[in-house]
């Protein structure tokens, strides 16, 4: 048994997700995984698929490269194959939330990404928001993954330095905290 | 993942609506501490409250680092002094009293409650001391607050008791007469006091509660108004339907889901650090006097010139048992007063209504009879008699007992000030024109004494 991950780019459309999927099926892979999502039309998806042992990762290509322009969705493939685990297994990790907000311009996200890199800071997902709150206006919310052993008045400290460099609002909390007060759930 | 929509509205609550977590509460029993010798009770206090309290300000801090939540006041409750300090005379209760404000010092909390008697039937020796000493305990600490009960629904009115209470509360603003009677302000007289209460002055901790246990006061008026506010902006639902008061009471149980959410999550999460049991959310609207963190807005909202205006009673009706049935459905440890506070001083909205006479005594008493606490934080004339003090405190104390509900006076005689003169006690206290007391006298009445009955619990009409 062998795992391939296969990411998609490309136009968005009905029914691109059942053609990904079919030639899947086609391939004899079976999908264990997959995730989408869409942005100003631009249409992106990782799959994670188990294959029968005699489809390399060479023959699963051609099959998904040929099957898409077969029928005529305008999409990219990149295979590779899948890594065993995710990203922090054996760590104790507490999910926490960053949001970024202020004037719009060049190297928000890099300037605050660096930062959480450094600090062995992961980012599980990253939304830019634009001109909700008011014109030229940005919000930037990273969901992040934090090891415990992280000092996070430091990283707080250092995201809030740069955010002010950049006259912007930073501020980083519990992840819990937004379930606790938009959801029904027990905590 | 989260949507952006509940981050923003989270990050907007937060950030302009004043979202916080008004107390986390550390409730000490000191029933083992009890000694018949002063020096070995006071020396088993401090120990105990140093053993639990030493971690309380830190451990909340980091906890409302973590959440980006503000837990605005630490503090600390204890069992009732007058019964655990039974055996000393009002210069013991006055020398624990000093204890404990040292201890509290030492925890860096901002007060501690639990110099306390529970009178409703009668006074013990222990009681008796403690009401002697208030002027001199209270005019000598900063941080312990005193509840004093005089009455219950099962038991009935002390009048006695209701009797002393008015001339005590004199003796104390006399006592802190260079602080504008001040010390009044950390004295509450109650009827039906909860044994749970987490916010001050009231909070004490019962007979019947754990050892240790973390109690959390949320509040969140701030919050309620701008989600008014946001739902009137059209006037419209999601279908084009002019908005009713229904909808109105829907969107403040609403919020009130989500501002007791946050309490009980970080108050849980406190208790966990600390290795402590979570006892109890209470779900008041607590207002400061920072502008936007008021009750009194509140009504202004929902379409009255001010609090005080006619249909104020039924607001805060509305506000109170919405609060409480969307804070009810957020947390199944709901205790403390929970409901809506109308303190005049440290609420500017009403501050300002009662300032410009839209907010009288009487309306103020009105309005106790549906909300959760009673008259709260009002200055009033330094030369009231007594027995008027006494004759306000009875008629609240109807309106709680009657009612099976808790009502509470916390009046501030101010010495040498008259009606209309300012009044300012700093911080969370805030500043109070004083205002008038009711005309006529009860001096008859008080001094008859003895004890109202509890009331017949069928027949209610």
């Amino acid at each position: 048994m062998q795992k391939y991950s296969a990411s998609f780019l490309g136009r968005d459309c009905p029914g691109v997700v059942a053609v990904v999927s079919s030639l899947f099926g086609e391939s004899r892979c079976n999908i264990e995984a997959m995730t989408q999502t869409t942005l100003c039309g631009e249409f992106a998806a990782i799959f994670v698929v188990i294959a029968p042992e005699n489809l390399s990762l060479d023959d699963l290509r051609k099959n998904l490269v040929d099957g898409l322009a077969a029928t005529k969705v305008d999409l990219s493939v990149m295979l590779r194959p899948a890594i065993g685990q995710a990203w922090g297994a054996g760590l104790e990790l507490e999910p926490f939330v960053i949001t970024i907000d202020g004037p719009d311009g060049p190297g928000i996200i890099g300037a605050m990404s660096r930062i959480l890199g450094r600090h062995g800071v992961n980012i599980e997902n990253l939304q830019a928001i634009l001109g909700e709150m008011s014109e030229g206006r940005a919000l930037f919310i990273f969901e992040v993954l934090v090891p415990k052993t992280t000092d996070l008045g430091r990283l707080r400290r250092e995201l809030v330095h740069e955010a002010q460099k950049l006259n912007l609002n930073a501020s980083i909390q519990h992840r819990d905290i937004f379930e606790a007060v938009n959801r029904v759930s027990s905590f | 993942m989260l949507s952006d929509r509940e981050v923003t509205s989270t990050l907007n609550m937060l950030r302009n609506e004043h979202l916080d977590v008004r107390t986390i509460t550390l409730g000490i029993s000191l029933f083992d501490c009890a000694s018949h010798d002063l020096d070995l009770f006071i020396g088993n206090i401090r120990a105990k409250l140093a053993k639990y309290a030493s971690r309380l300000v830190s451990v909340c801090d980091e906890v409302g680092s973590r959440y980006g939540i503000p837990i605005v006041n630490k503090r600390i409750s204890v069992s009732p002094i007058a019964v655990v300090g039974a055996p000393f005379g009002s210069g013991g209760m006055v020398e624990i009293c000093r204890a404990l404000d040292a201890a509290a010092e030492e925890a860096g909390v901002d007060f501690l409650g639990g110099f306390s008697a529970l009178v409703d039937k009668g006074f013990a020796k222990g009681d008796a001391n403690l009401v002697e000493a208030l002027p001199e305990a209270l005019a000598s600490t900063k941080r312990v607050c005193s509840s004093i009960n005089v009455a219950s629904s099962r038991t009935g009115i002390n009048m006695d008791a209701v009797a002393l209470m008015g001339r005590q509360i004199l003796a104390v603003a006399e006592a802190t007469r260079e602080s504008g009677g001040i010390g009044c302000a950390k004295l509450v007289v109650f009827a039906n006091i909860p044994q749970d209460v987490p916010f001050m002055a009231g909070a004490y901790l019962g007979v019947g509660e754990p050892d240790v246990v973390i109690n959390v006061g949320v509040s969140g008026p701030g919050v309620v108004r701008k989600a008014i506010d946001r739902a009137l902006q059209s006037g419209l639902d999601s279908t084009g339907r002019p908005l009713t008061l229904l909808d109105m009471a829907e969107v403040i149980k609403t919020t009130a889901y989500k501002v007791t959410r946050v309490g009980q999550m970080i108050g849980t999460q406190v208790a966990n650090e600390l290795g402590l049991p979570f006892g109890v959310a209470d779900l008041s609207l607590a207002p400061t006097p920072a502008v936007g963190d008021s009750v009194g807005e509140i009504f202004q909202s929902l379409g009255l010139s001010s609090i005080g205006a006619p249909g104020s009673t039924a607001v805060l009706a509305m506000l109170n048992d919405a609060v409480k049935k969307g804070g009810a459905f957020a947390s199944s440890s709901v205790g403390g007063l929970s409901g809506a506070f109308i303190p005049v001083s440290e609420d500017s909205s009403i501050e300002e209504a009662a300032r410009k006479g839209f907010l009288s005594m009487e309306k103020l008493e009105a309005m106790t009879s549906v909300c959760s606490v009673g008259l709260d934080m009002i200055a009033v004339p330094g030369d009231t008699p007594a027995e008027t003090i006494s004759a306000i405190i009875a008629d609240e104390m109807a309106i709680g007992v009657i009612n099976h509900k808790t009502t509470a006076v916390r009046l501030i005689p101010v010495p040498g000030k008259g009606v209309g003169e300012e009044v300012s006690f700093g911080g969370l206290l805030g500043k109070a024109a004083i205002m008038s007391v009711p005309k006529g006298t009860a001096s008859g009445f008080i001094t008859l004494g003895g004890r109202i009955p509890a009331p017949i619990s069928s027949l209610k009409n």
